[in-house]
């Protein structure tokens, strides 16, 4: 399935874009989009230590699992405040 | 309601005190002014990129953690989204307790946890 993953500050400006879509298998886990996702986008491959994902809105675990229509984010460092 | 939590457009406006809370003998307020550099440069101002509702539901799940565990009467937070140009207030919190200590932690705990935590970036507007 593809999954279209949201991007927000430095992990865009890296990546040139505010969403990336990854080719995976069937319900993925979380875990399993990082590397898809330096594949498609090698520019975010180092920001990858500082970056969690999101799930619906919510942090997720590595080993979450990605429904069709989940909203996948990732949150890199933040700098709000 | 102990929390309120507002993300908006631009810089934030004065701050009004609310009415005194039953209870109540310590009202801490801190504000966020954008300075006029980034990293030794002189910029314009900061854009605010929030990720919403998550930024909104977390600034409130801190919240609600810290009034819960510190026993706290209210806080409540405004945060920017957009533009805010240097001198503006892009960040406010104020906290009501009983007393002066625990609103005093709590303020430093609230924004650690918010730069942690809520997914809001800043990116400086460099001067020309």
């Amino acid at each position: 399935m593809d999954v279209a993953v949201l991007l927000f500050g430095p992990a865009a400006a890296a990546a040139g874009s505010s969403m990336v879509t990854v080719r995976t298998g069937t319900n993925p886990t979380v875990g399993s989009l990082a590397p898809l996702l330096c594949d498609a986008c090698p520019a975010i491959a180092p920001m990858l230590p500082s970056l969690r994902f999101a799930l619906n809105g919510e942090f997720a675990h590595p080993e979450a699992i990605v429904r069709q229509g989940d909203e996948v984010a990732l949150i890199g460092l933040v700098s709000g405040g | 309601m102990a929390v309120d939590v507002r993300i908006s457009d631009g810089p934030l406006g004065p701050h009004h005190a609310d009415a005194p809370l039953p209870g109540g003998g310590a009202a801490v307020v801190f504000e966020g002014i954008v300075r006029d550099s980034e990293n030794g440069e002189p910029i314009e101002g900061l854009h605010y990129e929030a990720y919403e509702p998550m930024a909104q539901r977390q600034m409130h799940a801190i919240a609600d953690d810290l009034v819960q565990r510190l026993g706290l009467l209210r806080i409540s937070v405004e945060h920017s989204r957009g533009f805010v140009p240097v001198g503006g207030c892009s960040f406010r919190l104020v906290i009501i307790a009983a007393h002066r200590r625990e609103a005093i932690d709590a303020m430093d705990r609230f924004i650690d946890r918010l730069k942690q935590d809520a997914p809001i970036w800043k990116r400086a507007e460099p001067s020309p």
